[in-house]
């Protein structure tokens, strides 16, 4: 599993580092990682099907007890086969899709890797590993949507994904780790065999994992920033909205859905309602859009609306329904958006006012349109046909009122279903340019990635055990409960057909009445425009988000060095000062020191003391430098060679840097009158912790020094005898990384503040 | 401020002492997992002979000493640091736990290879690049702008 990740990082950085060669082709070496995925998928499904998931734990950094846990059931195999079936499709028609061009291949790059954090995000079974995978796909699809970044409308479009979702992130954050401390586990496998107890802690991460959920599954009211999103180029909406981003949040509604439905009551009325509200605002937004990508974006709100529902209210027969739509929404959708992308490939446009001739110029585009939109209005002998039986067989037994918004919400499908289709072959309107005269089939991916996609919708219509058996075993992996609903070719004369029976003839109907369903919509449209909207609460929030932002910023980062040092070294004494003498041990008396060891004490009180009262920087500068290369000695003496050629190459290249800036600043200094009193509160505060701490680590004896373990392995271990070299370098190697880090970010900082600063000062010379 | 002026007995005296101290910061890195030293120290120990280099000449000796940007320092060194600590989870040790290999070279007698001095190494060339990039920045005078727009 590590493997296929790292197959899609090296594939990225393939195609980055053959960026001028590859051009679009950069897809074809991008596919190789949904290609892994699917070969690595097919062989092992019989395997996992059958009740056997493939785990897999890599030690990471088993000094800090971190491990990469993946476990593959049923559940998460169903969203890796649609992961990888849609993105092998979208990466090849992409390699057709883009004509060339220097920014191409990065954003191929970035498309991998997304592809590889949504993989990340299903295979996990760590809660703390989902959200890395989590928030490395809001990093990227910032980075897809906002590609054309000389648009202002693409740019803030980003920026809405990725405040929406990484907020929605960090509220998910906070509910895992409020969870795994309830459950004492981080793992999920282990929190959903044993549940925590409810608590009030629970409930607040169930209700933080659901906001997590669906700011990422774009549900009522988050789903703003979806539509917001087409402003990507096709086949990242594509790959995002269809099979992956979007899918996210239902996988993890799916993931806990059973438990949290067990140990919270709340849990399943909430998901019922934000799903059905998303989906019937997304189904009756999409009725009035004229952009083809718009009305297949609010389609998927609508359509995210009901998987989110039926896959997250824990139940096994909803549970089982959503995870066949699922299927079933990938493969349709998928193509759906990649049959808008070649249409504007061709005709140049996706205007569905514009568009006029399209069904004798592209024939094939056409059927291939008809049969990925016959799936998605569940017209009998598809797929999702299938698939929205089952859901609604599940609905069925529950409420009535339930089923009766499902049944509306699917009568606005078939509208919009049918809106989609006349707007984008049928004529174009009165008034208006007409496009697409040109166009005509493409004879390559830009065909064949969607109509692979949508004739593998009616194959499975018609054969649906090819994805019954998936589906089941996947609704068992997380429910429990197998065999809990049908996916056949035909249900036979149940309620759940009259349901589906009825929708599509209303929606057929009002398809065929397309100016009185306008004008109803329009009239309505009129009204609802008074309402607020989430576009709206968001562009108001923004501005409060960012004052906010501004004024904390303002208090915290005040720019004031002193103040940062402060505070710094504040917190450095006090926090383990409180733990020190809170159970202060009992301390031997302090050998008595050598004589060397007084005179070079000496040195460096006298030094420090008289460090206080000097003005002049320089010989501020000098003084400091007595105190260190005092300590230099002090540690020679005591038997601590490594330490004190340290301190003393440290002292002495430290004197010559600070004397490279004192050249520019003036030669003595004075502190502010009222600073003096807070700097020396601080400094007798932590000069007194540095004293007594020092003092009760010389003479405290008590417990075991970790000295001693360091001493004893350092040879058998790490093969060195130089014990202090061993600990940075193997012990606390980790330390060390994060400590030239640290120096490495430091050098730039000093370089990106000094180089400005001096040439400044030597304008104004 | 006047440029500092130069002497030519200083910088004598510097190209004898800068080539035998990079060869001991050299010595303090290979020697350090077994004596005192280290990757720290030697960088340290480099970054002296730099600035030895500086105060005799200013940038433009330091520039001839070591033709290469402090960055490719920083960023050959952290890079290395964090591959040797990927290559022993790799070796199916811990993250940047050391392995090492013993075995005898003809004429030289027995090495023992640790993994932990490619991390150290990494530490090196990271120490070198802050000292040559502070030097850099903060030693500048004259050449200041024609640098800094490098």
């Amino acid at each position: 599993m590590l493997t296929l990740l790292l197959i899609h990082a090296l594939a990225a950085l393939v195609i980055l580092g053959g960026r001028s060669r590859l051009g679009p082709r950069s897809f074809l070496v991008g596919a190789l990682g949904p290609v892994a995925v699917l070969a690595w998928a097919i062989s092992e499904a019989g395997t996992i099907t059958g009740g056997t998931a493939y785990e897999e734990r890599v030690s990471w950094v088993p000094s800090l007890n971190l491990t990469i846990d993946f476990k593959v059931d049923s559940y998460a195999l169903a969203f890796l086969l649609v992961i990888a079936v849609a993105g092998v499709a979208i990466f090849l028609y992409a390699a057709r899709y883009f004509s060339g061009g220097s920014r191409v291949p990065p954003f191929a790059a970035t498309m991998t890797i997304f592809a590889a954090a949504m993989v990340g995000i299903v295979v996990s079974n760590h809660l703390l590993s989902i959200f890395v995978f989590w928030e490395l796909t809001t990093i990227t699809s910032y980075l897809l949507i906002g590609y054309d970044d000389h648009k202002a409308q693409a740019r803030s479009a980003a920026l809405h994904a990725a405040l929406v979702t990484g907020a929605g992130g960090l509220a998910m954050l906070g509910g895992f780790v409020l969870l795994a401390e309830a459950a004492g586990s981080y793992l999920i496998s282990d929190i959903v065999a044993r549940p925590p107890a409810a608590s009030a802690a629970v409930t607040v991460a169930w209700v933080l994992i659901l906001i997590g959920a669906a700011t990422k599954s774009a549900q009522f009211p988050f789903h703003a920033w979806l539509p917001g999103a087409m402003s990507a180029p096709t086949p990242a909406s594509a790959f995002l909205h269809s099979a992956t981003m979007v899918k996210a949040g239902i996988f993890l509604v799916g993931r806990v859905g059973s438990t949290a439905a067990a140990t919270a009551d709340w849990w399943q009325p909430a998901i019922l309602t934000i799903g059905f509200v998303t989906m019937v605002i997304g189904g009756w937004r999409a009725l009035r859009q004229t952009d083809l990508k718009l009305l297949l974006a609010f389609g998927t709100v609508s359509q995210l609306g009901f998987l989110f529902l039926l896959v997250g209210a824990g139940s096994a027969k909803l549970v089982f329904g959503g995870l066949a739509l699922l299927v079933a929404h990938a493969l349709f959708k998928a193509s759906l958006f990649m049959v808008v992308g070649t249409i504007d490939h061709e005709a140049g446009t996706r205007d569905i006012r514009r568009l006029s001739g399209l069904r004798r110029a592209m024939p094939g585009l056409f059927w291939t349109a008809v049969a990925a939109a016959a799936s998605m209005a569940a017209v009998p002998l598809t797929y999702g046909f299938a698939a929205k039986e089952a859901a609604f067989d599940g609905l069925v037994g529950k409420d009535t009122l339930l089923i009766a918004v499902a049944a509306a919400a699917s009568i606005l499908t078939v509208v919009y279903t049918g809106r989609f289709l006349i707007g984008a072959f049928g004529p174009h309107q009165l008034g208006e340019e007409p496009a697409g005269a040109a166009a005509h089939d493409p004879r390559n991916a830009l065909l064949w990635s969607p109509l692979v996609l949508a004739g593998g919708g009616i194959t499975l219509g018609f054969i649906p055990g090819l994805a019954a058996d998936l589906v089941d075993s996947a609704t068992a992996a997380v429910t429990g409960v197998a065999a809990a609903g049908k996916l056949v070719l035909w249900p036979g004369l149940v309620p759940a057909l009259g349901w589906s029976a009825l929708s599509l003839t209303l929606g057929v109907v009002m398809v065929t009445l397309p100016h009185r369903v306008d004008a109803a919509v329009a009239a309505v449209g009129t009204f609802a425009a008074k309402l607020p909207t989430a576009e709206g609460a968001y562009r108001r929030s923004l501005p409060a988000l960012l004052t906010f932002a501004d004024r904390s910023s303002g208090v915290l980062q005040n720019g004031s060095l002193p103040a940062y040092l402060g505070i710094i070294v504040l917190a450095a004494a006090a926090l383990p000062a409180s733990a020190i003498f809170a159970d202060l041990p009992a301390l031997d008396r302090p050998p008595g020191g050598s004589a060397l060891e007084w005179v070079l004490g000496a040195v460096i009180v006298g030094a420090a003391v008289s460090l206080v009262f000097v003005r002049r920087r320089f010989a501020a500068v000098i003084l400091l430098g007595g105190v260190g290369y005092g300590i230099a000695g002090l540690y020679a003496v005591l038997g601590g060679p490594d330490l004190s050629l340290t301190q003393l190459l440290v002292e002495t290249l430290a004197i010559a840097l600070f004397a490279f800036v004192l050249r520019h600043l003036p030669a003595t200094f004075t502190a502010p009158v009222t600073a003096r009193t807070p700097r020396l509160l601080v400094a007798l505060v932590v000069g007194a912790f540095a004293f007594a701490g020092g003092l009760i680590a010389y003479t405290f004896r008590g417990g075991r020094a970790v000295a001693e373990t360091y001493l004893a392995e350092a040879v058998p271990e790490a093969a060195g005898s130089n014990v202090v070299n061993v600990i940075l370098v193997d012990f606390r190697a980790f330390d060390t990384l994060g400590e030239i880090t640290v120096l490495v970010a430091a050098t730039l900082g000093v370089a990106g503040l000094a180089v400005p600063a001096l040439r400044l000062l030597r304008r104004a010379r | 401020m006047t440029p500092l002026r130069r002497s030519p007995i200083l910088e004598a005296g510097v190209v004898v002492v800068s080539g035998p101290l990079l060869v001991f910061s050299l010595y303090l890195l290979f020697a350090g997992h077994n004596q005192p030293g280290g990757g720290f120290a030697g960088g340290l120990v480099a970054g002296i002979a730099l600035l030895l280099a500086w105060v005799a000449g200013g940038s433009e000796t330091v520039g001839r000493v070591v033709p290469i940007r402090a960055g490719a320092f920083l960023g050959v060194g952290l890079t290395l640091a964090a591959v040797a600590g990927f290559a022993s989870l790799a070796g199916g040790l811990g993250f940047l736990e050391s392995g090492f290999v013993e075995f005898s070279v003809p004429g030289v007698g027995k090495v023992k290879l640790v993994s932990a001095l490619a991390f150290d190494g990494g530490v090196y060339l990271v120490i070198i690049g802050m000292a040559l990039g502070l030097i850099r920045v903060l030693g500048e005078d004259e050449t200041l702008d024609a640098e800094a727009t490098s």
